[in-house]
């Protein structure tokens, strides 16, 4: 009797086991929202055909949706109107106040594929405890530097600062300074100064958001370097490939501009190099920037087609993948495995910028999923250029720039 | 003097163009040269095929066209009925209702966008041709331009056609209509470029390839960390050459009628 009991179990286990077989080969279409033009469109279609092979019985529809705030604005219109795609590249500041529409990744990973991304992206990547979005095109600050003028680049935030003052120069003698020994880009890119919070061991809020810890005395080395830079420093909205290397001797900047850096310096003349930022007095990290896949849940996705987007969200962080995506693009791999690949290290032997932009990716920090962070950016933007344009003193932005990140908490 | 100013305003007004043409035939690295290179060093006329293989650029044209001259004719129609009414006849409330329509102007668009979203996806008219041209055949700035033009129309006109025994509807057409062209045709023509321009709209309303527009279509060359200026730059030449033979053809009324509304 137990034994043909068991076997009637067994018999409907293997049913149903068919039954989900025969699900998971059924077609599925999905919609991939991303913001991936130009060459960058080409190599993602590249992997999407790749998909396809492997999938023959999913569909990606993928969509393009302009620039990244076309993307945003988009997404933001489709959670009213109630039709999200399945699946979209999101910045972590889009999706802090809709995380009850996302569909967690984490819980159709295995801890070993969860194990394998980068460190500095988990926290990012992680809403109420579970691996919720996946990471997808991430790139890492790095220093690039006029080699021809700069033969070792600084290591420390000393160095930095005696480089900047040697290298800035009234080139023609007309008493205008023709070269700054360093360029920032405060309005445009307030993560230059979250790079040196970090380095300095301080940080925005607490670790429960509950208090401003941006003004302590981490906050306060940050920005009282920033002002002993600014008069070395060329301060502009503008890209820096822009103003590099005629205006610029170093600058902190994405490892994705990579390329068009390196144009600006061959245009110029020069040689450019590549190293990790320089140390603050407590480490040398810097900031992991780009979008991760968010799938949604807002009711108009199928199971079918959430569990669709995670294998696609899967393949595309798969080692191989994330390693084709990282050298066509300029963007960072974003799992450990990759890092070890060998297509990856022959890429990087071959191309010895790399070894700066790997190591420093491997110690990168991500930003925090606050939901006013975006608010909060801006904020801290507008104190950092005050101080970089001399119009506020480093303790003057800082507590004009703790205020308003008190309100924006509260 | 006079003619060193014009001249001077005319080489600022040009050189955009002189940049565009010359950069289409520029490789990457000598568009991105600082100071700029001029005059290509040679020319790659290959910018023009790559460019145009880049993205679906014939549906895009075509698109742009259809949606651009269609909704160019339906809003010069909408816009000669409300513009006379408003001109020439008494209606309650007609100041009133006048005022209201102006004021939707000073709505900044991008207000507008997530509500008008959720409005055409629940018309169901997302991703669709009716998307893109119906809420675009009504414009303020149009009835405003053409109800100035309307107004300096002489009132006589009206009485002898009525003691003739026309009827308002016919007069419209057969009397003010052909005295007003010019100023039709510039309300025609800053629509045609308005359509023709229109990038945000329908980056919003649409997702499929086969709906997407010339302007759209340009955004296939820039990346937040850089553009393909040599690519981006013959696209664009090949975006503007239309509207600029349509001015071309039509200078001389636009000219006119913006002269004529007061419109500058």
């Amino acid at each position: 009797m137990k034994r043909r009991k068991t076997w009637i179990a067994l018999g409907l286990l293997a049913v149903l086991a068919i039954g989900f077989a025969a699900m998971a080969q059924e077609p599925v279409t999905i919609e991939f929202w991303h913001a991936m033009s130009s060459r960058h469109q080409e190599n993602l279609q590249v992997l999407l055909d790749k998909f396809a092979e492997e999938y023959p019985n999913i569909t990606v529809n993928a969509v393009y949706q302009g620039a990244y705030g076309d993307l945003q604005g988009k997404i933001q219109a489709a959670v009213v109107a109630g039709n999200l795609p399945t699946i979209a590249q999101v910045y972590e500041n889009w999706i802090t106040s809709i995380t009850t529409l996302l569909f967690p990744i984490g819980d159709y990973m295995s801890s070993m594929e969860q194990a394998d991304i980068i460190d500095g992206l988990v926290p990012s990547n992680t809403f109420n405890g579970v691996l919720t979005t996946a990471p997808f095109n991430k790139s890492i600050m790095v220093l690039y530097y006029n080699k021809t003028l700069i033969p070792d680049p600084p290591a420390t935030w000393d160095e930095f600062l005696q480089i900047a003052k040697d290298t800035t120069a009234d080139l023609d003698g007309d008493g205008v300074i023709d070269r700054y020994g360093a360029g920032f880009r405060p309005a445009a890119n307030p993560e230059l100064f979250l790079n040196l919070l970090e380095q300095a061991g301080g940080s925005i809020l607490n670790d429960d958001w509950t208090e401003v810890t941006i003004d302590n005395a981490a906050g306060q080395a940050a920005m009282e370097y920033v002002e002993e830079l600014t008069p070395y420093s060329y301060v502009t909205g503008e890209y820096m490939s822009d103003h590099f290397p005629q205006n610029v001797a170093m600058f902190v900047d994405t490892s994705a501009g990579y390329y068009y850096n390196n144009q600006a310096a061959i245009n110029g003349g020069a040689e450019m190099g590549v190293a990790r930022v320089p140390k603050g007095p407590v480490n040398q990290k810097s900031m992991i920037q780009g979008t991760n896949l968010a799938i949604f849940n807002s009711g108009n996705q199928t199971l079918a087609q959430q569990e669709a987007a995670v294998l696609l969200a899967k393949f595309l962080i798969r080692a191989d993948n994330t390693v084709f995506w990282a050298i066509r693009s300029g963007y960072q791999p974003v799992t450990k495995s990759a890092y070890q690949a060998q297509e990856w290290l022959d890429y990087v032997a071959a191309n010895p910028y790399q070894v700066a932009m790997s190591e420093q990716m491997l110690d990168g920090f991500s930003q925090i999923l606050q939901p006013n962070y975006g608010d909060m950016r801006n904020v801290i933007a507008t104190g950092f250029e005050e101080v970089m344009l001399e119009a506020a003193t480093a303790s003057e932005a800082l507590t004009e720039i703790a205020d308003e990140l008190e309100m924006l908490l509260e | 003097m006079l003619y060193i100013l014009l001249l001077a305003g005319c080489a600022i007004m040009l050189f955009p163009f002189f940049w565009m043409i010359t950069t289409s035939f520029k490789t990457e690295l000598e568009a991105m040269r600082f100071p700029p290179q001029w005059i290509p060093t040679s020319w790659h006329w290959e910018n023009y095929p790559l460019a145009w293989s880049t993205a679906p650029f014939g549906r895009y044209f075509f698109n742009s066209f259809f949606i651009a001259i269609v909704s160019t004719i339906g809003e010069v129609f909408t816009t000669i009925l409300a513009a006379y009414a408003f001109a020439k006849m008494r209606f309650f409330g007609k100041n009133v209702l006048f005022a209201l329509l102006l004021g939707t102007l000073m709505i900044p668009g991008e207000m507008l966008l997530i509500p008008n979203y959720v409005t055409i996806y629940r018309l169901h008219w997302f991703d669709r041709y009716e998307a893109l041209i119906i809420p675009w055949l009504v414009s303020v700035f149009g009835i405003f331009l053409l109800r100035q033009f309307f107004r300096s129309l002489p009132d006589e006109l009206w009485d002898s056609a009525r003691i003739d025994g026309c009827r308002r509807f016919r007069y419209l057409w057969q009397v003010v209509v052909p005295l007003s062209k010019p100023a039709i045709l510039t309300v025609a023509l800053f629509k045609f470029l308005g359509s023709w321009n229109a990038f945000q709209w329908v980056l919003m309303m649409t997702n499929s390839e086969r709906m997407r527009t010339v302007p759209v279509g340009l955004t296939n060359f820039s990346t937040e960390i850089g553009t393909a200026y040599g690519q981006l730059m013959a696209a664009s030449v090949l975006a503007i050459t239309p509207v600029l033979i349509l001015f071309f053809f039509t200078q001389k009324q636009f000219i006119q009628g913006v002269a004529r509304t007061g419109i500058k």
